[in-house]
């Protein structure tokens, strides 16, 4: 499984469009650094601004689309040069071939985070009225590793979407409504779709202030609900893949 | 250039891409219309006439149909170099310059249709909701609305589209650049002079989604002239290599 992990990086390497999409994780901390340095005040706390650039539409907008997008070119290439079948003939097996792609988004969305987690502190810092307390980076810190691994659980939907199609643009535009649905979805059910039930974990104990949920959160619910949908986006994964002979 | 827009339609109409843009507008209708039904102090957003309408505008372009218009401008330019089609004709030979205005009319005209769409299916739950409420006045006013988001999407996202002709394989980029491109915009809109600059916003300060006044408008239009301008640049630049080539 390693190996198979450490092939999917080496064909990345030739990718520099997959890391230069990583650059996307400075827009947040940096739009965040702007408005509270020309708009709003943070009165001295720093949650407030990490709330923005670390929390806000980078989890709810940003990586959910940038991680869809890496998901369907992760499956896109070999769907579409018919390389699929040189790979089973090595023999891969098709979950591991599948695990081995949602490790590579796992880790892609660890490293987001921290380039969030980096970026934001660096920005806090800039601001005059934020002082730098490592209570807080830390907390910060925690809170990002978490969130950057469930975010890969939550985007495994579309990683399955992608392996059912040979082009990109239907799993592309599913991220998109994807996105979208989990961040309107919320005020009416939070555990309908993976992307609102991930907030509920990141958001519990009143983590990230002034995120008003309108049901009582419950935590186990929101993990059941990643599960189901993970459950059956391997399922989805396994017969699509299974077809591909 | 007629030929070359037939030529396009009929390719367009053999791929997946319309029905694949068709459900993802249907889909962002649902969601938006999901969002309605929240109740604030009792009164569901839904329950007001003209709320759907209104909003499912800057919600569909900011989060998709920005995007989407974009993805098939640099899919309809890309595919040719993908599936290696460029050639055969290049040697017909076809002015690359011109085709790509064609690939761009195109998605023109498939934005504007794309809004239209969103329209027809805003204004029909409307009418199923609450029809007495609805004057033709507002109506038309929408219909008005939606037809220049199309038009000015177009132009807004244009440069985005040239340039993705020009790199060839940067379908991917223009997908990831539109759609920071549009989410920028929803910090743009705090600022009354930053929305009327801002491409993305400017579209909403022409279509009189914003109440905007007679300078403002005339500054959106001069942002969205530029858009065009960069992209007529980017497309000349373009054709002088072609005819260097040749």
């Amino acid at each position: 499984m390693l190996k198979l992990i450490q092939i999917e990086f080496l064909k990345l390497r030739r990718r520099k469009f997959v890391w230069m999409m990583m650059l996307s994780a400075l827009i947040m901390p940096f739009l965040a650094f702007l408005l509270f340095k020309y708009a709003w005040t943070a009165d001295g706390d720093p949650r407030q601004f990490y709330k923005w650039s670390a929390f806000g539409f980078t989890l709810w907008i940003i990586l959910p689309v940038v991680l869809g997008i890496l998901s369907t070119m992760l499956m896109y290439n070999e769907n579409q040069y018919d390389m699929l079948k040189q790979l089973w003939i090595v023999p891969v097996s098709k979950m591991r071939y599948f695990f081995s792609k949602f490790f590579v988004v796992l880790i892609y969305a660890v490293c987001f985070m921290m380039v969030t987690f980096i970026s934001s502190v660096m920005f806090s810092v800039l601001l005059e009225d934020i002082a730098l307390d490592w209570g807080n980076v830390l907390f910060l810190m925690k809170k990002c590793l978490e969130s950057g691994v469930i975010i890969a659980f939550v985007i495994l939907p579309i990683l399955a979407i992608a392996t059912t199609q040979k082009g990109y643009i239907l799993p592309v535009s599913i991220t998109l409504v994807y996105a979208l649905l989990g961040f309107i979805i919320m005020p009416i059910n939070m555990y309908l779709s993976p992307v609102s039930s991930m907030a509920v974990i990141v958001a519990r104990n009143g983590d990230i202030p002034g995120l008003v949920f309108t049901q009582a959160m419950n935590i186990p619910l929101a993990f059941l609900c990643i599960l189901v949908w993970d459950m059956i986006s391997v399922l989805l994964a396994n017969i699509a893949l299974g077809k591909r002979n | 250039m007629q030929k070359l827009l037939w030529a396009e339609q009929q390719k367009l109409r053999r791929s997946k891409f319309v029905w694949i843009a068709v459900f993802a507008t249907v889909m962002v209708a649902a969601i938006i219309f999901i969002g309605g039904l929240v109740e604030y102090d009792g009164v569901r957003d839904i329950d007001t006439a003209g709320w759907y309408m209104s909003v499912a505008q800057p919600l569909a372009t900011i989060f998709v149909l920005s995007a989407v218009t974009a993805l098939l401008g640099s899919y309809i330019i890309c595919r040719e170099e993908q599936e290696d089609t460029i050639k055969s004709l290049q040697l017909i030979p076809v002015n690359e310059a011109k085709l790509t205005i064609a690939k761009m009319i195109i998605t023109l005209i498939f934005s504007i249709l794309l809004y239209l769409l969103l329209f027809v299916i805003t204004f029909v739950v409307e009418a199923f909701l609450h029809f007495s409420d609805l004057s033709i006045e507002m109506v038309f006013g929408f219909l008005k609305a939606y037809f220049l988001d199309g038009l000015g999407i177009f132009l807004a996202i244009s440069p985005i589209i040239a340039l993705v002709s020009q790199m060839k394989k940067g379908y991917w980029l223009a997908l990831v650049i539109t759609e920071f491109y549009s989410f920028i915009g929803l910090f743009t809109s705090m600022s009354d002079n930053l929305k009327a600059l801002y491409p993305i916003t400017a579209v909403f300060t022409i279509s009189g989604y914003y109440d905007a006044t007679t300078s403002q408008i005339i500054l959106s239009c001069m942002s969205l002239l530029l858009c065009v301008g960069f992209a007529a640049v980017i497309l000349a630049g373009m054709n002088k290599t072609t005819t260097n080539c040749v």
